[in-house]
């Protein structure tokens, strides 16, 4: 157990819709976000005393929002960073509420992620018009190696030759996920699709297909940290904070293509300090968000925080292993494949649903807690969900992990 | 092969660390960092030595030969460079005279001169070196060169 296990909770969640074209800006989209999270726990502007948040792209700062909402920051921030920065902002609130700098920390991301900048760079009509290649992107974009797909597809070349592995498993995921924004009213896509669709759809970077690659959305997402002591006394049943790794890095990080195994991710890095700290171990976990840039990356994390071994998770995500009601319901909100990419912040938001046992579904006392858990009629609630993750990814080199618990766990 | 690049539409800025690298290919010298210390050898050129941190360092002039290690085919441009390229491979090459005792081993990524279906995993490669429209840049290329066995290609 870590010495500040289960003293820090997660009380409140919100976002904006997910949307294709906000005709926003990012600040409104946060401030719509931080609301939310502040009106679900119950909390007023002047008990909220610290924002942060991060960005590449597109963005807007914390002063604004702050201002905006009329919250006085003991605290505020934004990290230079992208995907596993979510659960490395709850590392930081923690350390920084325990040292007395301030209360209780709101985290957001907001972004118009698909009308503004987009990652990758790609204007929102397309290619990108002539770029500065500096630094890093001295030795890739001459190269034409600039996207996040075209990134990753080395690895996942190189782990579907080394295990045999098929595409198919890929397709696996994108179905499972899909299945699950179904049942989720937020989500972007909601149509099913079964993996000879992902088989169909086209190529993107070879191996990616469409279907491999995550939804560019316009969002703001957000949730609210603070001790236990305060977490009491909020709207919500408190989500407890067991332990995590906060944005841990592999080696070569610079340079990951020089790692012998590309496909060793960050998370083995990082697995045995995240679950020593928690206490529990991968088979405890009910409910679990994995950070789903692409499907493969679902493939490497689940091998990287040991929920199978290396070079098994093709063959592990077979036969709707990761769907609701079977062994390893992951990303029950459609993930950022099919409900839409909030740089890992929704996918946090949505194992708090599930603990509190408040998943937002089509069943008409959720606020309550009371589900049906009748798939067929929209409801997604994970029956006596107790533990749940979030693993977030930013690159083979760099991970990060949150391990909670719920009231009753 | 690929249909042309226009590296006219990337700006590429050396700074202290690389200017000396790009020189090396306007020479058609494929260099990679080296550790004057403990010969240790890297790429892209970080200015410090990851084994023994001296950052007493010189270039090391390699072959310019090595395996495809792992390669994407981008079949949809995202640079305005590329437009007319696609659909194109990057290899990611395994430099055969940067491997150590300890297993470190240096690959350097570029653009292959040859098309998905002559490339496979396993197959030796020579760079090309590339003029581009601005005589200050010449841009590293991949060619297969030869056969081996035990070669592996996406085929879904």
């Amino acid at each position: 157990m870590g010495a500040l296990t289960d003293k820090y909770c997660i009380v409140g969640v919100g976002e904006t819709q997910f949307m294709k074209a906000s005709h926003r800006t990012p600040l409104s989209m946060a401030c719509e976000a931080v609301k939310k999270a502040m009106d679900d726990a119950g909390l007023t502007p002047r008990e909220v005393d610290a924002i942060t948040s991060f960005q590449i792209a597109d963005s807007t700062d914390v002063t604004n929002v702050a201002q905006a909402l009329g919250i006085r920051m003991n605290y505020g921030s934004v990290a230079f960073s992208g995907g596993s920065t979510t659960e490395a902002l709850v590392a930081h609130s923690i350390g920084l509420i325990e040292g007395g700098y301030c209360n209780t920390v709101a985290i957001f991301r907001s972004m118009n992620g698909r009308t503004g900048r987009r990652m990758g760079g790609q204007a929102p009509g397309g290619v990108v018009p002539p770029s500065r290649a500096e630094g890093d992107a001295q030795f890739y974009m001459p190269w034409g190696f600039t996207t996040p797909a075209q990134h990753f597809a080395p690895s996942a070349m190189r782990y579907l030759r080394d295990f045999g592995a098929s595409t198919r498993s890929f397709g696996e995921v994108a179905a499972a996920f899909r299945y699950h924004a179904s049942l989720n009213p937020k989500a972007l896509m909601r149509a099913p699709i079964t993996i000879e669709d992902h088989q169909r759809s086209r190529w993107v970077a070879k191996p990616f297909r469409l279907l491999d690659c995550c939804l560019e959305t316009d969002v703001a997402s957000a949730f609210i940290v603070t001790s236990r002591e305060r977490a009491f006394d909020l709207r919500q049943p408190p989500v407890f904070i067991m332990g995590g790794s906060a944005r841990t890095y592999a080696d070569n990080p610079a340079w990951n293509h020089s790692r012998p195994r590309t496909y060793i991710q960050a998370g083995n890095f990082a697995r045995q300090r995240a679950w020593g700290m928690a206490g529990i171990r991968p088979d405890d976990i009910d409910v679990l968000s994995i950070y789903d840039a692409f499907t493969y990356t679902v493939i490497l994390q689940l091998e990287a925080y040991g929920f199978c071994g290396i070079g098994e998770a093709a063959e592990f995500v077979k036969d709707g292993r990761l769907r609701i009601d079977h062994q390893l319901p992951t990303n029950l909100s459609g993930g950022h494949l099919s409900e839409g990419y909030a740089h890992g912040v929704a996918l946090v938001n949505e194992v708090v649903r599930q603990l509190r046992h408040r998943a937002d579904d089509a069943c008409p006392g959720w606020a309550e807690g009371r589900h049906t858990y009748d798939r067929a009629a929209g409801c997604r609630q994970v029956r006596d969900a107790r533990f749940g993750a979030s693993l977030g990814w930013g690159t083979e080199t760099r991970g990060s992990s949150l391990i909670l618990r719920s009231i009753s766990a | 092969m690929p249909g042309p690049i226009d590296y006219s539409k990337i700006n590429i800025i050396p700074d202290q660390d690389t200017t000396e690298w790009w020189e090396g290919t306007k020479r058609h010298k494929l260099l990679v960092r080296q550790c004057k210390n403990c010969g240790h050898k890297w790429f892209p050129p970080f200015p410090a030595c990851a084994k023994c941190t001296s950052m007493d360092l010189t270039w090391f002039e390699t072959s310019g030969k090595g395996v495809l290690h792992s390669y994407v085919v981008v079949t949809q441009p995202i640079l305005a460079a590329f437009v007319s390229a696609v659909p194109y491979v990057v290899g990611l090459v395994e430099l055969d005279d940067c491997h150590e005792p300890d297993g470190s081993l240096t690959r350097v990524a570029g653009v292959m001169m040859d098309d998905e279906d002559a490339v496979a995993i396993g197959l030796p490669c020579q760079v090309v070196f590339e003029p581009t429209a601005d005589p200050n840049f010449v841009m590293p290329r991949w060619k297969i060169s030869g056969t081996a066995q035990n070669t592996w290609k996406f085929k879904e």
